[in-house]
């Protein structure tokens, strides 16, 4: 009699531990990661390479799950309609998605409200110019008597964005080319020599300076990284090291802060392993790993920047 | 380099079993090709997250293994049942289709399979000779050069279309207003979209193959009833088989030229195989002395197209190997699994990651002879298929082409898109208007937009001054007005004689 009161008691208490608190036994199934893009691309590597090792952590499988569309914004919005369980984040292209609504175009996320697990990697930018150009350096190119030209992707584009609130910053006028395919049809526009100059992550205009066909002649951070090559602060340009792309993770809004934990210090883990380490090491593909508590900070920071060039954007 | 990393590399891939992984890549390029609906896109898309966990060599041998089969495996539905089992076999089912009608459906097989291998290792061996230029080579295409490519490919639509100018003019009309629906590149505007984000990338290029391509046709064989080849009594003698391969080598001439513009255009970016056997297909009808008997199961009209879209394989790894700019929208997907495999296409990709490439040229190179050969050999029994009453073909090819269609990108929207076009290309087949030119149309309608609006930016709204600088634009211009005069000039060649 006893033994079946005491059986039954634990079973009351096994059931409200069950309902008062979802996160105890979380996780206890596979986890989507969901990446905004194609397979392949660089956002779908960064996940592919980092969820294997947050499985080991987890225990669970994390699953990548690609839903591109819309410039990233199709995925995006998948992630934040889903229910906050932790069983759905996903990785995110910022500024890449805080600029479309800004511009007053319609999207079907809130970045403010999104719950952010954190940040897997950051990408400098640079400009550089064709290796034989008689321009050396970022005065020489906003000074040509006419309109610098630029090649980018899309008008919308992270890079895009970045030259155009740059550029307008210092006064210099540029005509911005875009339509070109990746960054790597962005930079040989400026091999052919139909452009002047391209920004773009320095590491994926490196491989064109290592071969001689392309020069730097600015980067965009605080303390020049590249021999002789100044940096945006060496030239008196202080806001233009805020302006990186972020491969940021987030969840959908309202997510319990105790799964937000155990999901921010299973990213952080994964991204710090010596597994992942090694593979961005060989594959050059540099990471910069934030807990949930940072990524909130720089999101919140991001949110306000932007905003502030509004205008500079709507032209 | 060169040569002798050839050779290594052809050692390494025997000697280490991995040949196996070329092997399955084949039979699976053959498949994905064969059924319509799914071809090398959708096989190498689905392989990407298997291969990550593979070292990077075996990744290049799989991945070879499929680009390499795929085209040859859809030249078979193509020639058997009009419904071309990738979007570059749509040329190949002009005159293929009509040959498998008369019961000649293994001639048919025969030259493609052989145009096909030959086709491929020509590619490849310009790919060979081409890698160290490559970086010179895609300097020399830039956007006032692609503008004039599509202008070159838009007035071989028009020329192509032979008694038929007017309907040809608007099927090419449709599909260039199809191409304008999507975010505008160069002001990120949306155009068209019916205020649904699925159609922001753009009317998408698979579903809309499949839809006026294999669904299309599945309606028209099942108002028909019946079976594609009349001539029940041809079941299992198929003769021909040895005549379509002796009839490539005869037709040497064609077969070379197939190549050449396959590699060519190849290499092109955004053009693709689809653009690459059309143009080999009207060069052709063009060139030769009987346009007529085209259309009408003329073996040539078969070799042509099947050796120029094995031919791009080689042409379009020159861009995709040089700087990371797919010339395909297959290479846009192998691109995926170099980058997943930490292998950074670039100028210096062939000094790092010289044993990856050549493993994917040996890898190629076996696929495209593979493919064929697994072609001849099961060609008996395929052209069965042809046989088969349309009550059960038509479930089956439907079920398999949409499954294949959602497959690709898990969108429900992609399955409605397929029947829509599926039902627009069962009216243009009806009413006698040609489905190609509006798929050539909407492929080239997005370049030839960018393209423009790129030239003129960059040349200060100059264009002829553009132009002028360019010899390679100069020859461009003066192809594209020798395509559109010759039809005239040899009308008048044989009045006076």
């Amino acid at each position: 009699m006893f033994n079946r009161i005491l059986a039954s008691f634990s079973l009351i208490a096994a059931m409200s531990v069950g309902v008062g608190s979802a996160a105890a036994d979380w996780p206890e199934k596979p986890i989507k990661f969901v990446v905004p893009y194609s397979t392949g691309g660089g956002f779908d590597t960064y996940v592919r390479a980092i969820a294997p090792e947050m499985e080991k952590i987890l225990g669970v499988q994390v699953v990548p799950e690609n839903i591109p569309g819309a410039g990233g914004q199709k995925g995006s919005a998948t992630v934040y309609r889903s229910k906050p369980d932790g069983y759905t984040i996903g990785i995110m292209n910022i500024p890449g998605l805080t600029v479309p609504p800004l511009l007053g175009k319609k999207v079907a996320y809130n970045l403010d409200d999104m719950t952010w697990i954190g940040n897997l990697a950051k990408s400098t930018y640079a400009i550089a110019v064709k290796a034989d150009s008689p321009i050396n350096s970022l005065e020489e190119l906003c000074s040509l008597g006419r309109p610098a030209k630029f090649s980018d992707t899309g008008p919308t584009s992270t890079s895009s964005v970045t030259s155009q609130i740059s550029m307008s910053l210092i006064n210099c006028p540029i005509t911005n080319v875009t339509g070109y395919k990746g960054s790597s049809g962005a930079t040989v526009a400026v091999m052919r020599g139909e452009v002047d100059a391209t920004l773009k992550p320095i590491s994926s205009l490196r491989k064109y300076v290592k071969s001689g066909d392309m020069k730097f002649i600015v980067t965009f951070e605080n303390k020049p990284s590249l021999k002789g090559v100044p940096s945006s602060r060496d030239l008196g340009h202080d806001e233009f090291e805020k302006l990186t792309l972020y491969r940021i993770v987030g969840a959908p809004p309202g997510l319990p802060s105790d799964i937000t934990k155990k999901l921010s210090d299973a990213l952080y883990q994964a991204a710090t392993s010596a597994t992942v380490q090694e593979w961005s090491k060989k594959s050059k593909k540099p990471l910069e790993p934030l807990d949930s508590a940072a990524a909130t900070k720089v999101m919140a920071e991001l949110s306000g920047f932007y905003t502030k060039y509004k205008s500079i954007l709507a032209n | 380099m060169g040569v002798e990393a050839f050779f290594q590399a052809s050692v390494d891939v025997f000697s280490s079993g991995s040949v196996m992984f070329v092997f399955l890549g084949v039979l699976l390029g053959l498949c994905f090709g064969i059924i319509p609906g799914l071809g090398g896109t959708t096989a190498l898309a689905l392989l990407i997250p298997i291969t990550f966990t593979m070292d990077a060599l075996d990744a290049m041998y799989l991945a070879g293994g499929v680009m390499g089969a795929t085209s040859f495996g859809g030249s078979i539905t193509a020639i058997l049942l009009n419904t071309p089992g990738t979007a570059p076999n749509a040329a190949t089912s002009f005159d293929g289709y009509p040959l498998a009608q008369q019961g000649k459906a293994g001639l048919a097989i025969g030259a493609s399979a052989t145009a096909s291998a030959v086709g491929g290792l020509l590619g490849l061996i310009t790919l060979m000779m081409f890698i160290p230029l490559a970086k010179e080579i895609v300097l020399l295409f830039g956007p006032v050069e692609f503008l004039l490519l599509t202008l070159l490919g838009l007035v071989a639509i028009a020329v192509s279309s032979r008694g038929k100018l007017l309907r040809g003019l608007i099927a090419g009309g449709f599909g260039l207003m199809l191409a304008f629906v999507g975010v505008d590149t160069m002001s990120g505007e949306t155009r068209f979209t019916l205020d649904t984000d699925y159609l922001w990338d753009g009317v998408p290029l698979v579903p809309t193959l499949t839809g006026l391509f294999a669904i299309s046709q599945m309606i028209e064989l099942s108002l028909k009833g019946g079976a594609v080849a009349s001539k029940i009594e041809d079941i299992g003698r198929i003769s021909g088989m040895w005549d379509g391969v002796k009839s490539v080598f005869i037709n040497w001439t064609v077969l070379f030229r197939g190549s050449i513009i396959g590699t060519v255009i190849g290499a092109i970016p955004g053009l693709g195989g689809t653009v690459a056997s059309f143009i080999a297909y009207t060069s052709t009808v063009q060139a030769s002395s009987d346009p007529s008997s085209f259309g009408k199961g003329n073996i040539i009209g078969v070799i042509a197209p099947e050796s120029a879209n094995n031919a791009k394989d080689g042409g379009s790894l020159v861009p995709t190997v040089a700087f990371g700019i797919p010339g395909s929208a297959e290479t846009a997907v192998f691109l995926g699994i170099l980058v997943l495999h930490g292998i950074d296409p670039g100028p210096t990709l062939l000094l790092e990651n010289e044993r990856e490439i050549y493993g994917l040229i040996i890898a190629l190179t076996l696929s495209a002879v593979g493919a064929s050969v697994i072609g001849l050999l099961t060609a008996k029994w395929l052209v069965k298929i042809t046989f088969v009453n349309v009550n059960i073909l038509v479930p089956l090819v439907v079920t398999i082409s949409l499954t294949g269609v959602y497959v690709l990108q898990g969108k429900p929207g992609d399955v409605l898109m397929a029947l829509i076009m599926g039902i627009v290309g069962y009216l243009m087949i009806r009413f006698d208007y040609p489905r190609l030119t509006l798929v050539i149309a909407l492929v080239l309608g997005e370049t030839a937009e960018r393209s423009f609006h790129q030239s003129l930016l960059i040349s200060d709204h100059n264009l002829v001054g553009l132009i002028m600088d360019r010899p390679q634009a100069i020859i461009l211009v003066l192809a594209t007005l020798l395509t559109l005069l010759l039809p005239a000039l040899r009308k008048r060649g044989k009045k006076t004689a």
